[in-house]
């Protein structure tokens, strides 16, 4: 699993990335790189993390992902992590774990809306 | 207290003979399996009780070792043996525990185990005394259950309208009620797929900080979701309480009734209450 | 239920901390512990793997059932001979790293387990042993 299992998708000016349910600590850092390169690629406003399959979130994962989202923010971009699952959440708040300034939200859909909205109506986790 | 003072006949002891009647005594008790083993935890005697629970009959188990009475996780784990060894070091053991009747099936028992020596202190084998408690096991099961469901029916989730659940709170949260309600909240969250969680604490006697940390671990938990919360039905006690206690719920949207939070609600929803006969 | 009740990992390349969370997760899974249980055990081996790849290079785990009369349980032992822990309640604090910015990891772990044991000498090896009991 590496660089080539990650695939990054531009809709319009943001980016989708699904994250696969039990990436390695490769896969994990090579999401990093290839994201911020789409963000350089396609000066993206918007990144939205598909996480609705990851089944584990330790504290390699959050912080490799708050890193990301806040590279993201100096390239422009805001960052969605969308869809984390009841015992994912449940884990990770028990570990203290943080996502940055990551915004969240319950599904992909939702995740774009949040993005294609008004500032004022965006909320910060 | 009045002394008896009968001159019988002949005493006890004598119509019997003490030893033989004792033995009679044990044989005979089918509320207790009182058995012996020797030395090395094979079954020397056996009477009516343990035929009872344990369903064989006394040719058939004598001469066999006692570990056949465990199941076979405690054989493995070694745990006839360490019985035995603690019964010989300290005397005695008690404790409770699975075991297995001829047939395979289960019963709880309660199982004291003495270490039996002679005069000069030489170890001669151990008794063993078993009582089925599998009944009362069976009602502390029960009220678990329903302790358990108890506990669920009175921290309800309810899905209230599209994209909005309610969660009042009744009675005060300690740990583990709190790690439960956590769960039992996100799961339906994902469920329903709902943005907002009005979380009802009007039924919260008291908070201390204990309480007011587990509220706002789960709210952090509700926001990796990708939904929120609406703190409602916060008291005037409560709201004193909470600054007096320097609990920084700063980000944490709270409202003192419930229907001030699902107007919030709505309000994240970007949807509005309508009269019907509104003919504008 | 015809899994084994014990087994046994070697850790020795970056890829084996997701597979030892796999051998992990099946573990629990076959156990009977619910989801949210499941991560909290797949995530505090996670942690747990990762220290060991990262401060020792390798080391094993070892997993086994645990039954302690109405009780069941899943104790894992993560060893290895690294240059040990010389501040162990430091380690124990939490955000508490020396490299890597790895902190979390122990403490991490014993919030997430029932039971956490642990052994370490400087120069020698740490041995960290982490239980957790399934609730009726």
């Amino acid at each position: 699993m590496a660089l080539e299992s990650i695939s990054v998708i531009k809709l319009r000016d943001l980016l989708l990335v699904t994250v696969p349910p039990d990436p390695d600590d490769e896969t994990i850092s090579a999401l990093q790189e290839r994201v911020l390169q789409a963000m350089a690629l396609y000066e993206a406003r918007g990144l939205v993390l598909d996480i609705s399959t990851v089944q584990t979130l330790d504290s390699f994962f959050a912080r490799t992902v708050a890193e990301t989202v806040q590279m993201v923010a100096l390239m422009g971009g805001r960052t969605v992590l969308a869809g984390m699952c009841a015992s994912v959440a449940v884990t990770a708040t028990q570990l203290g774990l943080t996502v940055g300034n990551a915004l969240t939200a319950l599904d992909v859909d939702r995740a774009l809306d949040l993005l294609n909205a008004a500032p004022s109506g965006a909320r910060r986790v | 207290m009045k002394k008896a003072t009968n001159t019988p006949s002949k005493s006890p002891a004598t119509v019997l003979g003490s030893e033989e009647s004792f033995r009679l005594l044990v044989e005979g008790l089918k509320d207790y399996a009182i058995i012996m083993l020797d030395p090395t935890g094979h079954v020397a005697s056996w009477n009516a009780g343990a035929a009872r629970f344990k369903g064989y009959r006394a040719e058939e188990i004598i001469g066999k070792h006692f570990s056949c009475f465990y199941p076979t996780e405690a054989v493995q784990q070694g745990l006839p043996e360490q019985e035995l060894k603690a019964a010989a070091k300290e005397g005695g053991f008690e404790n409770e525990g699975w075991r297995v009747r001829k047939d395979g099936k289960r019963f709880w028992a309660n199982v004291i185990i003495s270490a039996l020596r002679d005069k000069d202190g030489s170890l001669r084998g151990f008794s063993k005394v078993t009582r089925d408690l599998t009944e009362r096991k069976q009602a502390e099961e029960q009220i678990q259950q329903q302790s358990k469901e108890i506990m669920e029916l009175s921290t309800p989730v309810m899905q209230v309208w599209q994209g909005v659940v309610v969660a009042p709170l009744i009675g005060s949260l300690d740990s583990q009620r709190t790690q439960q309600f956590m769960e039992r909240l996100l799961n339906r969250i994902v469920e329903t797929n709902s943005p907002v969680a009005l979380v009802d604490i009007m039924g919260v006697p008291t908070v201390d900080t204990q309480t007011a940390q587990h509220l706002i671990e789960t709210i952090s938990a509700v926001r990796l979701l990708g939904a929120q919360v609406v703190l409602t039905g916060v008291r005037p006690a409560i709201a004193q309480t909470l600054v007096h206690l320097g609990i920084d719920l700063t980000g944490i949207m709270t409202r003192s009734s419930l229907s001030a939070g699902l107007q919030v609600a709505l309000d994240i929803l970007n949807l509005k209450v309508v009269r019907k006969d509104d003919s504008r | 239920m015809n899994e084994p009740h014990q087994g046994e990992f070697r850790i020795t390349s970056e890829h084996d901390i997701v597979m030892a969370r796999k051998v992990v997760r099946d573990a629990a899974t076959a156990l009977g512990f619910g989801i949210t249980d499941v991560t909290r055990i797949v995530t505090a081996a996670s942690e747990l793997t990762r220290n060991i790849y990262h401060y020792a290079k390798s080391g094993v785990m070892h997993w086994r059932s645990l039954n302690q009369d109405a009780s069941v349980g899943l104790e894992l032992t993560f060893e290895d001979s690294g240059p040990g822990i010389a501040d162990l309640e430091k380690a124990m604090e939490m955000g508490f790293s020396t490299g890597k910015g790895l902190g979390m990891g122990l403490p991490g772990a014993k919030r997430l387990m029932d039971e956490l044991v642990i052994e370490s000498t400087v120069g020698k090896g740490t041995t960290v042993v982490v239980r957790k009991w399934l609730k009726k």
